[in-house]
């Protein structure tokens, strides 16, 4: 009795077993296999956006630099760059490496998805500075051309990360930038951080502590080797030399220097105070930039605080005799300039 | 003008994108600035006049928003309207029960019965579909058309822009979205439009919050069963003359707790599912408009009234024909209530319900109002009280009668205030589900705004139960 | 790329009705035994809903915020024996950002084209109000400004010059306190006027851009209107497409924006131009 069923059952266990293994296109195997190749795409893409940067910063692109790069051993770096070499993504030249057109292309692809999601997250998520970097960093292998390319339209089309970074077009198309390191910018002279270099960490934290952001205008005010001071919005700035060489900055040719813009948020007006918009900060993007700008937020708006909330927090502002609350943290990143009160309650 | 090339529309865009590397910064930015420069020269040559010296919007506005009176005033003018909506509420309510129930039923059924009716369409007539119609409009009526015209004054008014601002820094620090207070007023009037409502929050994921956490916004369909159950069983708790008083004061406290539920909710998603920070928030105060208040009684009234019956007739009609059937078709020796009131027995226990409470949660999924009505009919039965029929109400044109009729059921005070926390929080309406589904377009969603509210429910139902017990054996 | 035309036969009359239903009944807008459609835009909370009750007997629901209405609702009235279908927007700040309820409104007085679009605007904040007077007016011609809540002005001492306003943006404009129903019949009747298209209207165009955007959007308009010669907004267009507006690009693309020409003569070029371009 006992061997009449088992014979049969474990017949179709087995071809279960094989069925679920090998189904055509989601069997397990074909999952494993799947998920071995996606960490050998992943490799090869970073290992491209590795080279993509080593050249652009003029440096020698080596199967050592990408096993450093990368945290590979030696010989994983070896086979990784010799399919590189197959499918001619780069080609040797003398004892550097050097990209193709293709192997370019495919750099900029992967360089675009990172950049669009880091603009993403700023713009349309809560998710804050130090956590769009790593985000973006996996979601890069995941994005296809064509979701990169809806997302860039969702987002109406940026042009630059949050970071100051251009986004390669769709075509591999890519601004220059031609920005210095703060390290070695001219003592006094007007400046625009156009870059904040995200990597590492550590560093990069430093810089948004210090709420630094691309679009800001500084001067440097004193420089030696071990730090660099500066102003920016009527605050002076001391950072380590490996730190500020992280801030990337243009000549801003303004009469006004950094120093002159004040130092006064809108926050910091108490109800009854008025203050006239000087500008609003980098800091404040996307939809919560334009909605602020729609509801009259401009440079030269007069705007009055009026009172505060029960909780202590959203202030409400007369603005262009409309009555608008703004929390604490928006109101500071709109600089004023104090005005004269005006004797009307 | 020179003729030019015509362009492909994929030319014409590859020229846009060029041009605005050539523009730089930001498109957006120097439109807004010039559209603005246009619109304050206009303005300013347009509007001419001096504002009045003295402004009295400004003098409310620091007085309802005082770090000190902001939030005790709004505390109290909820109460207030709760209170005007209880001692007002009771008299229209049995003056309509003495009618529709004591007069009409038996008046009705007498006709039916000598016109040689046969006794199971009198069942499902008037039994069933008439009663249950008329107990809904009895007991949900008069709160509404007290409560409305009351809520759309101070709506019109200006004041729940002013809530939202009071209460933002809360919602904040919950990880939500401070107009999510605006959502959760209009939730207050029906859970369906405050989801809806939700769509002034621009950030999808605040707005999820807002839409999983509506269902704690007390609705209208559920006002009658709390604002009843606090009349009959802790306004009666007291002096005569402080009941209307405390049972304002037990209904604000289970809508606050619905608030505190929200907080929590919102903080527990947003740091799991949900996870992410608070957007930007800015919300525009309007000026207070002196309400015309004979003609918002009149229109919310006329509105209302319209509505509750609609909801009185689509719904309770067929509920009421649906329990006379399930309480007069027997299996066995026992009804097909009894079956499944025994069924859900042991389970209500635990959380200090009963098989009755439960299963008249589970027929009032379509409309909370009907839910009232369901348990009196349900307990009827199994009480075993007899009135001209099996099944049929006896005696309940009025709150004493109520009372008696739910102390015979087995009721006590832990049952009341158990029920009232279950009203607060079980499952929504489907006409609400259905509207979740529809702004979230997602099953996922859906699935999670309908059983979280549940699951709160049972959990604090079953809290409390076990913590009474204790205490009680403890006494 | 993909592109569908419509064929030919709903060329022609420019200002005939029936030319116009065809694309609000792609928006779901139920234009059958209706003349005219118009559309009640502005800013939040300034009365449009009030409006909309007052001349459609309806009971659309009103509140003191703003964001109270965030869907569209849709009624009419009759007036000099012609029918008139009005649409109740959600209140926007502008329609240059792109959230939900912006582009309801957006969407609808764009590519639903109304016979009328009628901008309801808080007199007591006319500057914030007029920042999205002056888009829609880049937008379409037809429009009527109903100033409302003037009691309110009142009691805050504010006097507007109204007709004054009126010669500064080109287009009619109607003083009104909705709650009691002042001026409404005027509005009716400036509604009416407009909608026959009997008197053309030159409005106001956004004047103080920055050099660089001017020659950039002059620039692009040109191409725009050659390719789309009847298109009546060209100049926004160009504006949107400069500042990335996802769904207008798509609307290009797509070939949506030759719908939106009041004549369909620029269709065959249309064609030929895609034809010419590979696949
Ligand atoms: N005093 C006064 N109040 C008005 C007038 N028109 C409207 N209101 C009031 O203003 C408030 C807002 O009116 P709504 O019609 O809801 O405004 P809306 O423009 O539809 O607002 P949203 O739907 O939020 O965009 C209501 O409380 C109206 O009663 C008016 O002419 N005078
Ligand atoms: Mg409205």
């Amino acid at each position: 009795m006992v061997s009449v069923l088992t014979i049969p059952l474990i017949a179709i266990f087995v071809i279960v077993a094989i069925l679920l293994l090998f189904r055509p296109n989601s069997g397990l195997f074909l999952r494993w296999r799947n998920v071995r190749r996606k960490a050998k795409q992943i490799l090869l893409e970073d290992a491209l956006k590795h080279l993509f940067h080593k050249e652009n910063a003029n440096g020698e692109p080596s199967i050592q630099s990408v096993s450093k790069a990368l945290q590979l051993s030696e010989d994983k770096a070896l086979l990784l760059v010799s399919i590189i070499l197959d499918e001619d993504l780069a080609v040797w030249e003398g004892n550097k490496l050097r990209l193709t057109a293709s192997g370019r292309l495919a750099a900029l692809k992967t360089l675009r998805a990172h950049r669009l999601w880091e603009r993403y997250l700023a713009d349309k998520t809560g998710f804050s500075e130090d956590e769009w970097h790593a985000r973006a960093d996996r979601a890069e292998h995941i994005l296809s051309a064509s979701d990169a390319d809806a997302l860039s339209a969702q987002l109406s089309h940026p042009t630059y990360d949050p970071h100051g970074d251009p986004i390669p077009s769709a075509s591999g198309e890519m601004a220059k930038l031609h920005a210095i390191p703060l390290t070695t910018a001219d003592i006094h002279q007007s400046f625009e951080i156009v870059h904040l270099e995200d990597e590492p960490p550590a560093i990069y934290a430093q810089l948004v502590a210090a709420e630094l952001y691309p679009g800001m205008k500084l001067e440097i005010s004193e420089r030696t080797q071990q730090q660099v001071r500066f102003w920016t919005n009527g605050d002076e700035h001391h950072l380590p030399t490996h730190v500020a060489g992280n801030i990337y900055v243009l000549p801003f040719p303004d009469k006004r220097t950094a120093r002159d813009i004040p130092k006064l948020r809108l926050a910091d007006l108490k109800p009854g105070q008025r203050g006239k918009v000087v500008a609003l900060s980098p800091a404040c993007r996307g939809l919560e930039r334009r909605r602020m700008m729609d509801l009259g937020i401009l440079p030269g708006t007069v705007i009055r605080a009026e009172f505060v909330s029960a909780g202590g927090d959203p202030v409400a502002y007369r603005i262009r005799e409309a009555l608008i609350a703004l929390r604490q943290e928006q109101a500071r990143l709109i600089t004023i300039q104090p005005l004269e009160e005006k004797n009307d309650s | 003008m020179e003729k030019e090339k015509t362009l492909t529309p994929s030319e014409l865009l590859t020229m846009a994108e060029d041009l605005r590397w050539q523009i730089g910064g930001n498109i957006h930015e120097h439109l807004v600035e010039g559209i603005y420069t246009d619109a304050s020269r206009i303005a300013d040559r347009v509007v001419t006049g001096e504002r009045p010296k003295f402004d009295l919007d400004r003098a409310i506005d620091r007085l309802v928003t005082s770090r000190v009176w902001g939030i005790p005033i709004m505390i109290l003018l909820f109460t207030l309207v709760f209170w005007i909506t209880i001692s007002g509420a009771n008299i229209p309510s049995d003056f309509l029960a003495s009618i529709l129930i004591g007069k009409i039923y038996p008046a009705i059924k007498e006709i039916a019965f000598s016109i040689g009716t046969p006794w199971w369409l009198v069942g499902i007539l008037i039994d069933g579909m008439y009663l249950s119609t008329a107990w809904v409009i009895s007991v949900m009526l008069p709160p509404m058309a007290i409560f409305f015209p009351l809520f759309t004054l101070l709506e019109d008014f200006g004041y729940l822009p002013r809530v939202a601002f009071n209460l933002d820094n809360l919602f904040k620090k919950s990880g939500a979205h401070g107009k999510q207070a605006l959502s959760m007023m209009m939730g207050f009037g029906c859970n369906a439009a405050g989801v809806i409502a939700t769509r002034i929050i621009d950030s999808p994921r605040e707005r999820l919050i807002a839409i999983i956490t509506n269902n704690f916004a007390l609705c209208n369909g559920r006002w009658p069963t709390m604002i009843l159950l606090a009349v009959i069983f802790i306004g009666a708790l007291v002096p005569a003359h402080l009941a209307g008083m405390i049972s304002a004061l037990a209904v604000v406290s289970v809508t606050l707790l619905g608030v505190l539920i929200t907080f929590v909710m919102n903080w527990l998603l947003s740091r799991s599912i949900l996870r992410g920070e608070a957007s930007a928030f800015s919300l525009e105060l309007p000026p207070y408009r002196p309400p015309r208040i004979l003609q918002t009684i009149y229109t919310s009234l006329i509105d209302r009234t319209a509505y509750v019956l609609w909801r009185a007739v689509v719904f309770a009609m067929p509920a009421g024909a649906a329990i006379w059937l399930v309480a007069n078709l027997t299996i066995g020796d026992l009804s097909l209530a009894e079956h499944i009131i025994n069924l859900l027995n042991p389970v209500a226990v635990l959380i200090g319900l009963n098989g009755v409470i439960l299963f008249a949660y589970m027929l009032a999924i379509p409309a909370n109002e009907i839910v009232i009505p369901t348990v009196l009919m349900l307990t009827v039965l199994t009480a075993g009280v007899q009135g001209a029929g099996a099944g049929v109400l006896y005696e309940l044109d009025s709150q004493a009668g109520t009372f008696e009729l739910l102390t015979l059921g087995g009721w006590s005070l832990l049952t009341a205030v158990n029920t009232m926390l279950f009203t607060l929080a079980h499952n929504p309406c489907s006409t609400t589900i259905y509207t979740i589904y529809k702004e979230t377009g997602s099953v996922k969603w859906t699935a999670i705004a309908t059983l979280l509210p549940l699951g709160v429910g049972v959990g604090l139902t079953f809290g409390l139960t076990q913590v009474w017990r204790l205490v009680e054996a403890w006494l | 790329m993909t592109a569908e035309f419509k064929p030919a036969s709903t060329a022609a009359c420019e200002t005939c009705p029936v030319h116009q239903s065809a694309y609000l009944m792609k928006l779901g807008v139920d234009m059958q035994n209706w003349d005219y459609a118009v559309a009640l835009a502005g800013n939040p909370n300034t009365g449009k809903s009030t409006i909309f009750n007052a001349l459609t007997g309806l009971k659309q629901h009103t509140g003191n915020w703003p964001g109270k209405t965030v869907t569209r609702a849709e009624g009419g009235f009759e007036h000099a024996g012609l029918n008139f279908k009005v649409v109740d927007l959600p209140g926007t700040y502008s329609l240059l950002s792109t959230t939900v309820d912006e582009e309801i409104a957006r969407d609808f007085i764009l590519f639903g084209q109304p016979d009328v679009t009628v901008v309801v605007v808080d007199v007591t904040r006319l500057e914030r109000n007029l920042n999205l007077v002056l888009q829609i007016l880049e937008i379409t011609d037809r429009a009527v400004i109903c100033l409302n809540l003037m009691d309110e002005a009142a009691r805050h001492g504010l006097k507007i010059a109204h007709r004054s306003l009126a010669r500064d943006l080109g287009v009619p404009v109607v003083p009104t306190t909705a709650r009691s129903g002042e001026g409404l019949d005027h509005l009716v009747r400036t509604i009416g006027e407009v909608a026959s298209g009997k008197i053309k209207y030159s409005p106001h165009r956004i004047q103080n851009l920055s050099p660089a955007l001017t020659s950039a959007l002059d620039r692009l308009s040109v191409h725009i209107e050659n390719l789309y010669p009847a298109l009546p907004n060209a100049r926004w267009v160009a504006m949107r497409l400069l500042d990335g507006d996802e769904r207008i690009t798509q609307a290009l693309e797509q070939g949506e924006l030759g719908h939106l020409s009041p004549a369909a003569t620029n269709e065959p070029q249309a064609i030929q131009n895609l034809e010419s371009q590979p696949a």
